[in-house]
């Protein structure tokens, strides 16, 4: 069979479901019991399997087939989602993704699958790869569950958890050499009365007055609050070593794992310490975001952009078609263009909402991510995305994963403590990064927040002034945001500041710059040991914008208008020069000026040279940067659709791009960040 | 068969006049001959890529081919055309004088560009094809647009 007419479709299809096994294996190995992820993930492995096989890549079938198997032992029970399972599943999503990755550029892959193969078989009949840390935790939790419960107690759990509450095993731990044990547990006990109702202890209540126990106590509690609170509660109490809470687990349940697993490890235990070490994504509930894609068609993004191009067309056209019907004065045409207007408008709508895509996409590959290097960092990060549904056209979502992977990386890398650090600092030792991306007006913004160590204004303002970036004077007069933005001048990102300080400022010259390309800004705010919030404005779209048609002489440029402040009319006279720099004084502040016709070459016209009595001055900044550019005339303000200049006219800086006028002209788009430096 | 031995030993040309002299482009490099339209300056750049044209809603760069030829100047006449070519996936227009036909010339009458070294830069030239009397010069497109640096097609 000739399948190459397929590979577009099953690269793609591939790459799909990669992500959503990255996703889901992510959301069970925060909720191992999670069936329907369960099934997810296996339904993903399924067609990938299916996919491959049909296409003739008998490696990558090979390996989701064993995965597959893994898989339905999880499914039907009979495995339990360990640590040591979660790891094997990503690390064969990740093989996956190089092979399907080395498929696409038809190269030989350099990957081998053998060893996960093993190891998958090797899971498979229940060996367990061992690892100190399991072992230790397994011998606790066998302890922690051999409580033994009678009917009743069963029932009064049962019937708890129907009202919403839940059952918890804690182990009560004193400290060794603890004097009056009786009255410690007695104390124990006292507390978590309080918080909800002790149904058993083991040893009993009467035992443990009688001090007939060695250091530790178990308690069986049924109450409505979480765990945490219950550990600070016991823990609040003096000598008091360990207090490990558990959800209880009812004999039939456990029963059930049991018979099929002779690896003991107890489901309860395994979440709690997965909790511990894992991220945690706050998302759109899985079922919602698929209903969605049923509706939905696959376009080729070229396509699409072919039928942007005819759309842009055919309003060029429209616009040279007014202008005839208005300078011949047909009434007809114009009447009936005027019909046509309406239609081509809601066309452009229509073909510019169609290339808008969910933030969802990049943001999907960060809770891996984040996972991955909080492992690698021993830090305990949940991250939080929101937003996600936020839509941005193609152009921008090609370009915003870098940069945010940048301002992660370091929210991580800089911003989070380690858990012992956050502790001492009486946070929850387990940092939080929030992802949040939302509409306000014409923009999307895009944050990245972490309630990490912060930035420390001072230390950047020696680090500037040890760099000779700024003078000793100018750092004292810089008050503390000022101070923090100086982590987006270049000299920042080298990797000796940041080993050295908070650290912050790996690459945060490309972010800005990066974002700023994209017609963006990027700030940040941040308290000392209270976090950092970096925060991203975007431009909707870079396929059209709104821009200012100005003249010089012959020739039409457009300004963007994101980068105008103002526009104002100057006489000659009002140009001084600074250092033979041409400035003018605009509101008490100097701005440096700009004239396009000198700095484009632009051929003088007899015209021109008759001095012009008033200048046209268009203001435009770039960050905090402003300066005036002198135009000759200023045509107006319009939507303009951006089109590249091509790959042989690529590497002009003072050029962003070029568009096409209503009477099918080519006119210039300015790039005002390389134009004003 | 035989398919395959014509289109080996023949080649079918776009001819066209750069002041006296005749000029050709392989066929299949040709996507399409304009008119002269507007052409909108781009600054800072070679004083040979005359600007941008927008072909119906691309923007194309459009080279001055006898500035790039450094052939004496000629103002622009009704006869002046654009030639649209496509030399991998970069399309690019050329300015010419005057295109005047489309002709088939066997392989065996095309000399290496060699023969003519020195008169102008023989890089931008991949042949001469010699007719009874009449002389085409063939162009390397690859280098004409300045792309061509690693590969020599042809």
């Amino acid at each position: 069979m000739d399948t190459n007419q397929y590979m577009g479709m099953f690269l793609e299809e591939s790459r799909e479901h990669l992500q959503t096994l990255n996703s889901c294996v992510l959301d069970l190995e925060n909720d191992p019991d999670n069936l329907s992820v369960l099934s997810e993930i296996f339904r993903s492995a399924h067609t990938i399997k299916g996919m491959s096989a049909t296409m003739g890549f008998t490696t990558i079938a090979e390996l989701t087939h064993e995965m597959e198997n893994i898989l339905d032992l999880l499914r039907k029970g009979q495995l339990k989602a360990s640590h040591d399972i979660i790891d094997t599943i990503f690390k064969c999503v990740d093989t996956l993704e190089q092979l399907v990755e080395s498929v696409a550029t038809n190269s030989e892959s350099s990957v081998d699958s053998k060893p996960l193969i093993t190891k998958l078989k090797a899971l498979a009949k229940g060996e367990p790869v061992p690892t100190s840390v399991t072992n230790a935790e397994v011998k606790s939790v066998v302890e922690a569950s051999s409580l033994v419960l009678s009917d009743t107690e069963i029932a009064i759990i049962q019937k708890a958890r129907a009202q919403g509450m839940q059952a918890y095993e804690i182990q009560v731990s004193l400290r060794e050499g603890c004097l009056l044990k009786s009255a410690r547990s007695y104390m124990v006990m006292n507390a978590l009365d309080e918080i909800g109702d002790v149904i058993k202890s083991v040893p009993a209540v009467e035992e443990l007055e009688k001090e007939n126990f060695t250091l530790s106590f178990q308690v069986v509690i049924v109450t409505g609050s979480e765990a945490d609170k219950i550990q600070q509660t016991v823990l609040s109490i003096s000598e008091i070593d360990k207090a490990d809470v558990l959800p209880c687990v009812l004999p039939d349940e456990i029963h059930k794992q049991e018979s099929t697993l002779k690896i003991t490890e107890q489901p309860s235990k395994i979440q709690s310490e997965v909790e511990k070490t894992a991220v945690t994504t706050v998302s759109q509930p899985v079922v919602e975001k698929k209903n969605k894609s049923g509706q939905s068609v696959r376009v080729d993004i070229d396509k699409l952009d072919t039928l942007l191009n005819l759309v842009g067309e055919l309003v060029i056209n429209k616009t040279r078609l007014e202008q005839i019907g208005l300078t011949h004065k047909l009434t007809d045409l114009v009447e009936t263009i005027e019909q046509m207007d309406r239609v081509t408008t809601d066309l452009q709508a229509v073909v510019m909402k169609v290339r808008m895509v969910p933030v969802g996409q990049v943001f999907n590959r960060f809770p891996r991510m984040v996972r991955d290097l909080s492992r690698d960092l021993n830090k305990e990060i949940n991250l939080i995305i929101q937003g996600e549904e936020t839509e941005l056209d193609r152009t921008v979502i090609d370009e915003i994963g870098d940069p945010l992977v940048h301002l992660l990386r370091n929210s991580i890398d800089h911003g989070i403590e380690q858990p012992h650090e956050r502790e001492e600092k009486g946070k929850n030792p387990i940092g939080e990064i929030r992802l949040i991306a939302r509409h306000e007006g014409n923009n999307v913004i895009i944050m990245v927040e972490d309630d990490g160590k912060g930035i420390n204004a001072d230390v950047i303002k020696r680090k500037a002034v040890e760099k000779g970036l700024i003078s000793q004077g100018e750092a004292d007069a810089m008050d503390a945001n000022e101070a923090v933005r100086l982590v987006f001048l270049p000299g920042f990102s080298t990797a000796a500041v940041v080993t050295d300080v908070s650290g912050r400022g790996v690459g945060m010259d490309a972010v800005k710059n990066k974002i700023e390309s994209l017609g963006g800004m990027v700030d940040v705010e941040t308290k000392v040991n209270e976090g950092s919030k970096f925060k991203i404005r975007l431009p909707l779209t870079l396929a059209i914008i709104q821009a200012l048609l100005v003249k010089v002489s012959e020739e039409i440029y457009a300004i963007p208008l994101g980068s105008i402040d103002s526009t104002i009319n100057i006489m000659p006279s009002e140009i001084k020069t600074v250092q033979n720099k041409e400035v003018i004084l605009l509101r008490g502040q100097i701005i440096p000026i700009v004239r396009l016709a000198n700095v484009l070459n632009i051929p003088e016209t007899e015209q021109q040279e008759q001095q012009q009595e008033e200048l046209f001055v268009v203001i435009v900044h770039i960050g905090e940067q402003r300066a005036g550019i002198i135009v000759d005339n200023l045509i107006g303000q319009q939507e303009i659709v951006i089109k590249s200049l091509g790959k042989l006219l690529a590497g002009i800086k003072i050029i962003a791009g070029a568009t096409i006028l209503g009477n099918g002209q080519v006119a210039l788009i300015l790039d005002i960040g390389s134009l004003i430096q | 068969m035989s398919e395959q031995i014509y289109s080996n030993s023949e080649v079918q040309l776009v001819v066209f006049k750069l002041g006296r002299e005749e000029y050709s482009v392989s066929i299949l490099q040709v996507q399409e001959i304009k008119r002269i339209t507007d052409i909108t300056r781009v600054p800072h750049t070679p004083d040979y890529i005359k600007g941008v044209i927008n072909l119906r809603g691309s923007v194309l760069p459009v080279i001055d081919l006898k500035k790039r030829l450094n052939l004496p100047q000629q103002v622009i006449t009704e006869d002046t055309r654009i030639i649209i070519v496509k030399v991998d996936e970069l399309s690019v227009g050329m300015i010419v004088d005057a295109v005047s036909e489309v002709m088939t010339i066997n392989q065996e009458n095309i000399d290496s560009p060699d023969v003519v070294a020195g008169s102008v830069a023989a890089s931008y030239l991949s042949g001469v094809g010699k007719l009874e009397n009449r002389l085409l010069i063939l162009l390397n497109l690859e280098e004409i647009i300045g792309i061509g640096q690693e590969t020599k097609a042809i």
